[in-house]
């Protein structure tokens, strides 16, 4: 939340006289919603904050690394930049503005600003309104894919964000980039997390 | 490696031309130079040296800053070829440019293309399976098409001996419907692919689940390292595993002193006397420059891929052939032929989770043919067969994402590999009809002002019959195996997304009716050889990259020993 929104939904503009340490205790609530510190390439910083915080909501931090740990972020933005059709790039933009009013008028707030349990609540509606995605073979999806909605999308997205990414290619998922020979059988066990590559 | 000679204007005449370095076209050079023949490979794109032109074997996905996903701009540029699913960044530079070798697709139709030296023995999937005479002899014994003018005999030494130096790994298992190769030991099957065969092979006896014969080592051969596991093949492979023409038939060709390799060099047409009756030589359009050269040649071979080595055939007239060189037949451009692709059945595993697998085998299974081997097996709603590929794996970073769930629980849970899945899509025979066919478009021209190709072709009944069968016998096969969740699917794909295309200039026994003989000369000038996918007289439903090989070798020894007979 930026400060001009935070004073404006306050009604301070409006010209309602607030002592000060009131208005400092209103800005302090914000401060779970910092500034982005990186600048992105496509989005806008609001639309930034959506990407990062829905990463972070689907892949958090635990005692291995989070979606943001490993800028899954960044690489979303420079993805939506460099890789997408302008066609493309309209639709996902019209995606977020679409989720974040779907927020809005749910829970009266970005998505980005709302608390762990509404947070919950979008996601798990969300989990529930989207479809899956059709097994594959080879690179192409077998039999008609009906469309999977903007979460299942994003969610896609963010995994190979997040597995992708060299933290977690080389530290947390199994890496082994030269294997050498094939073992067709071997305890789970002897491996671990699965191989990253 | 600087053992090509790049500056090759100077010399204008070879005794031997071999249009195209792929798959065929390296084994026709390495064949012809061993036997000394001073011979000159054209190859229409850039150089690719074995190891020093592969720029991403050893990257990493994070390496690249778009992971596997191409540009706006790269889309475009491979906007056909994208169909396939096969593209991503780190093989992109192998895969032709679709907006400077524009085709037109008169019915759908997938054509892709490899434009470099090695073509796309960089790109193809190493299945390599010998025909039988159950495939050799089905056209005479069904009537569709011409009859082969070969048997099994004819080739069996020239798989044996293509196979000794390029490489194959598999296991014997005395089929007569899929002859053993010469083999390097199989690889190997995972858990669940040994619980899938047990499970099929005893609910239907005669039908086989067997790990893929591939042309990977897994022993060292002639220098070449083993497999390493790393399936990172499409990107060109630095110890030189898997069979291509960069890795295997180009350098024992360069080690003779005899190759020349022109890059940069367009096939526009072979050159007819019709004074002496036969091909004088090959013109070139340099790609670079624009500019036309002829070279001359006692013999040539064309392998420029099926579809191409079709195009420059047709684009060559003479008063002797004016509507393409030996195309006295009418046959040259029909009868083309792919296998039918993307329809079987897929499912889920139930146990076998504490149990995974380490290395990314380059490689699945394979059911060989069993419908109409024999008179137990014949079926009433079509001719010929098919056959599966297939495997299984533990779900990916897509089922991770289709797995209810987010949060720090879900995530945890998803760093473990998923849950066993296991997939097989079966591959059928596509029969030769006539009016699939490929004509050139004078209205529609390539980058250089030249002719490109309009591909009429769809599949038929007898095609969709096998489909349909493919689809409930997948289905079946994977319910009795005790899987679940099983989805039969038939993506209804085009012809082309095979990359098996083949015939387009057929080999027969009677002039009138195909366009090779039964050693790929062309009737009528038998100094030119076809040995690539266009020889094609059907299309079995094994992939057909080894025939070729083998048909080459072949062919390229009758050409050597009637050139020192002065037949040609």
């Amino acid at each position: 939340m930026d400060r001009r929104k935070a004073l404006k939904s306050a009604g301070v503009l409006a010209g309602a006289s607030l002592a000060m340490p009131s208005l400092m205790s209103l800005l302090q609530a914000c401060k779970n919603t910092p500034r982005l510190e990186w600048q992105p390439l496509f989005f806008t910083e609001q639309e930034a904050r959506l990407v990062g915080s829905l990463a972070d909501a689907i892949l958090p931090r635990t005692d291995t690394p989070g979606a943001l740990d490993v800028k899954a972020d960044l690489f979303i933005d420079t993805l939506l930049a460099k890789a997408y059709p302008p066609r493309g790039q309209e639709l996902f933009r019209s995606d977020l503005a679409r989720f974040e009013a779907d927020c809005q008028a749910a829970h009266g707030a970005r998505f980005a600003d709302l608390d762990e349990s509404d947070r919950q609540a979008v996601l798990t509606r969300a989990e529930q309104e989207s479809g899956t995605f059709n097994r594959g073979v080879w690179g192409t999806a077998v039999g008609e894919q009906k469309p999977v909605g903007f979460y299942r999308s994003f969610k896609s997205l963010a995994i190979w964000a997040y597995f992708s990414s060299e933290e977690m290619g080389e530290n947390v998922l199994r890496y082994d980039p030269i294997p050498g020979a094939y073992r067709g059988c071997i305890p789970l066990s002897e491996v671990g997390n699965r191989w990253s590559l | 490696m600087a053992h090509y000679n790049i500056d090759a204007k100077k010399q204008m005449t070879y005794d031997a031309i071999v249009i195209g370095s792929g798959i065929s076209g390296g084994w026709a050079a390495k064949e012809l130079c061993e036997q000394g023949l001073k011979t000159l490979v054209l190859e229409r794109g850039p150089l690719v040296e074995h190891v020093v032109d592969y720029p991403t074997m050893n990257l990493d996905p994070w390496d690249l800053e778009l992971r596997e996903a191409l540009t706006p701009e790269e889309q475009q540029k491979h906007y056909k070829a994208i169909r396939s699913g096969f593209i991503g960044k780190s093989s992109e530079h192998f895969f032709a440019n679709d907006l400077e070798n524009p085709y037109t697709e008169v019915k759908p139709f997938l054509w892709i293309r490899g434009h470099q030296m090695g073509g796309r023995s960089l790109l193809w999937g190493k299945q390599t399976y010998r025909w039988s005479d159950l495939d050799f002899e089905a056209n005479a014994r069904d009537g569709h098409g011409v009859d082969w003018p070969i048997r099994y005999k004819d080739i069996e030494p020239w798989y044996t001996y293509v196979e000794k130096f390029a490489g194959i790994s598999g296991e014997a298992l005395g089929l007569p419907q899929l002859p053993d190769s010469h083999f390097l030991p199989p690889m190997e099957l995972n858990c669940v692919e040994k619980m899938v065969k047990g499970r099929i092979e005893s609910a239907y006896p005669g039908r086989h689940l067997i790990i893929g014969r591939v042309a990977h080592l897994t022993q060292p051969l002639n220098g070449r390292g083993p497999c390493q596991y790393r399936n990172r093949c499409s990107r060109g492979c630095p110890y030189g595993a898997y069979f291509s023409s960069n890795a295997v038939t180009l350098p024992a060709a360069s080690a003779t002193g005899n190759l020349t390799i022109r890059p940069w060099s367009i096939a526009q047409s072979i050159v007819y006397d019709d004074a002496q009756g036969r091909a004088t030589g090959v013109r070139i359009i340099d790609a670079e420059t624009g500019e036309w050269l002829e070279y001359q040649a006692k013999i040539i071979f064309c392998n420029a891929s099926a579809l191409s080595t079709t195009q420059i055939l047709l684009n060559s007239t003479s008063d002797r052939f004016p509507a393409g060189l030996g195309n006295d037949s009418g046959e040259l451009g029909h009868n083309l032929m792919d296998h039918t692709y993307r329809i079987g059945a897929l499912g889920t595993v139930e146990g076998f989770e504490d149990q995974y697998y380490s290395g990314r085998r380059p490689n699945g299974i394979y059911i060989p043919r069993y419908v109409n081997i024999d008179e137990a097996s014949r079926s009433d709603s079509f001719v010929r067969g098919f056959g599966f590929q297939g495997g299984g794996s533990r779900g990916g970073s897509q089922a991770a994402a289709n797995e209810p769930g987010f949060g720090g629980e879900y995530k945890d849970h998803i760093l473990k590999p998923g849950p066993w899945e296991f997939f097989i899509t079966g591959f059928a025979e596509c029969l030769p009809y006539h009016e699939n066919q490929v004509t050139l478009d004078t209205e529609n021209r390539d980058k250089w002002g030249q002719p490109t190709l309009a591909i009429d072709c769809e599949y038929k009944e007898n095609e969709k019959a096998l489909n349909r069968q493919i689809r409930q016998d997948a289905v079946e096969m994977l319910d009795r195996a005790g899987l679940k969740d099983i989805v039969g699917f038939d993506n209804q794909h085009e012809p082309g997304y095979g990359i098996h295309e083949m015939g387009t200039a057929r080999m027969g026994r009677d002039p009138k009716t195909s366009v090779l003989n039964g050693t790929n000369q062309v009737h009528g000038a038998k100094n030119v050889f076809v040995t690539d996918g266009a020889c094609m007289t059907s299309s079995s439903c094994v992939n057909p990259s080894l025939t070729y090989m083998a048909l080459t070798a072949r062919a390229a020894q009758h050409a050597v020993s009637e050139l020192k007979k002065f037949n040609l």
